[in-house]
């Protein structure tokens, strides 16, 4: 990564709000409320079912 | 345009048959494709097509293909190519078929990104119910997954594509859409375990950025650009391009799907307003990458000229530009308030942006269950968990229990989705398609985007369909194959 300066505008001048110059954290993505549905399937998927899983390239 | 632009989606699906292999997969995509149990007509125009041609104003020789995929058709003999493709189209006016091995659902045009989701998600249907008569036909169980990726070094697309006038031109798009393509994975992106090329990760934001090689060029199956120059309007090309974006990933959040459209369309709108940010990206395959590794949060991305900025405060200035010069419509202001609330609450409201976007709702997922289960980030089998998130079939998906348990946003119900496999519901040119399917296929002989052809009393009537005029849903009502082409016609003069 460079040393240079921050734009956090872009070039070509345009009015809009002010932006938050603190940056943002790391996204906390928590564990999701509930969870007995999900768990109950989770624990029937087979472990290597994407080793299996093989495609051809698409587009 | 009227600030209107109208767009589609093709999704091609990850296919997997107990028992069989990669090196099966064109066949056994061929005949999913024709089980499917519904209406439909099966000879697509291919007159129209020229994936060879290039934005830029030129026509390549011939498209790359990925090497791999060579050793699988070894000894392999196939029918005509029309026969392997095995068109279907609906009386929706989608287009149903096997594009190199993955059964690919094109939805129909669609003006609004509601009812583009909506289609999005009827065509999991279609898809689903042609996968279960091949199932009971050929005794295997079968899969099928909306993902773009198969872990071991393969990706198939999830291609959007928006009609835009010619004179806008190559330089204008690239310029106004080419930052959006690199920043809008942080509110788009599908999540993937892994890597499988460039740096090691251990999750990421886009399933498709490990498979990007160039900024811009015309290949779709290999050496993948982020911003693809392939020109095949699909109308008529003095007057129209159709931009192929085809660094998106397949959403299974709805919500996500409209937001991934959205804000390609507002940058596209911004560029024919003449209004679009200008951001000059030092290494956008680089950048791509990068930000779809980025486990701080904050998005940065180098510019030229060694200054540097963050994907936040890109999105943001489309945001601010489309405010401040556009008249918005009911779509467009929803992208940009949905897209500041997510952005905000990927720093704040964790349960939000789970419900919102994929990579979240994955990840939580994930996390969710190494902590049940005491597991970490380098377990192996946490791929099978990515994959299964991705499965159609909403008893068995990942997805589906998220849904099932109201933490993410999840798809509208089949009282809405299942009229849209036989109906459209805006005035586009997909109604005439999607009538002469379902009232004259014994006069209609071929069909594309842009064109009917019927055969009427020993002579062949080719039916132009103009992108930019109104179909209205009376052009359904009607018997007679004449009047049904003399109304169309009176309406395009």
């Amino acid at each position: 990564m460079s040393d240079g300066d921050r734009l956090t505008r872009p070039l070509t001048p345009e009015p809009g709000r002010k932006t938050d110059e603190s940056g943002p954290a790391r996204p906390d993505v928590r564990k999701p409320d509930g969870g007995n549905e999900l768990l109950r399937r989770m624990k029937k998927v087979d472990p290597d079912q994407a080793k299996r899983y093989r495609q051809r390239s698409g587009e | 345009m009227n600030g209107k632009i109208l767009a589609g989606i093709e999704t091609e699906y990850g296919l997997y048959l107990e028992g069989r292999g990669a090196e099966d997969q064109v066949d056994d995509s061929m005949a999913l494709v024709r089980k499917y149990p519904g209406e439909c007509f099966v000879h697509w125009d291919y007159r129209y097509e020229s994936p060879r041609a290039d934005l830029r104003g030129f026509k390549l020789e011939r498209l790359a293909f990925d090497p791999a995929d060579a050793k699988f058709d070894e000894g392999r003999i196939r029918g005509k190519d029309h026969e392997i493709r095995s068109d279907r189209i609906l009386p929706n006016g989608a287009r149903f078929y096997n594009d190199h091995g993955h059964p690919e659902y094109s939805t129909p045009e669609c003006w609004s990104l509601d009812e583009l989701t909506l289609h999005d998600c009827a065509g999991q249907i279609v898809v689903l119910r042609a996968a279960e008569a091949f199932a009971e036909a050929s005794g295997r169980e079968v899969r099928v997954y909306k993902n773009n990726t198969d872990f071991h070094g393969a990706s198939y697309g999830t291609h959007e594509n928006y009609l835009v006038p010619r004179r806008l031109g190559f330089e204008n798009l690239f310029k106004a859409v080419l930052p959006m393509l690199v920043a809008r994975q942080v509110l788009t992106g599908a999540g993937k375990v892994g890597s499988e090329a460039g740096p090691k990760c251990r999750y990421q934001l886009s399933q498709r950025a490990d498979f990007f090689a160039e900024p811009v060029n015309t290949e779709t199956l290999y050496r993948r650009p982020i911003f693809n120059t392939r020109d095949e309007p699909h109308a008529d090309p003095r007057d129209w391009i159709r931009l192929h974006v085809i660094s998106g990933d397949a959403n299974m959040i709805p919500r996500c799907t409209a937001r991934k459209v959205g804000l390609v369309k507002l940058a596209l709108l911004l560029a024919v307003n003449g209004t679009a940010p200008s951001w000059r990206i030092a290494d956008p395959v680089r950048t791509f990458q990068s930000i779809s590794r980025d486990q701080t949060g904050e998005y940065r991305i180098e510019l030229e000229g060694r200054s540097w900025t963050t994907a936040r405060e890109i999105l943001e200035s489309y945001f601010a530009a489309s405010e401040a010069t556009l008249d918005l419509d009911d779509d467009s202001r929803w992208v940009v308030h949905n897209s500041r609330l997510l952005l905000d609450a990927l720093d704040h409201d964790p349960a939000f942006a789970r419900a919102q976007v994929d990579w979240a709702a994955k990840r939580g997922m994930l996390e969710h269950f190494m902590q049940e289960e005491s597991l970490d980030w380098d377990d192996p089998s946490l791929p099978a968990f990515d994959l299964e998130y991705h499965n159609v079939d909403p008893e068995q998906s990942l997805y589906g229990a998220l849904q099932e348990m109201g933490t993410v946003e999840g798809n509208p119900p089949e009282r809405e989705l299942v009229p849209r496999i036989n109906e459209v519901f805006e005035p586009t040119r997909a109604v005439a398609r999607g009538a002469a399917v379902a009232n004259f296929g014994d006069f209609l002989k071929a069909a594309s985007w842009s064109s009917l052809t019927f055969e009427i009393e020993g002579k062949y009537v080719e039916l132009e369909l103009r992108p930019d005029a109104e179909y209205p849903q009376q052009l359904r009502e009607i018997r007679d194959v004449g009047t049904f082409i003399e109304t169309i016609k009176e309406r395009l003069a």
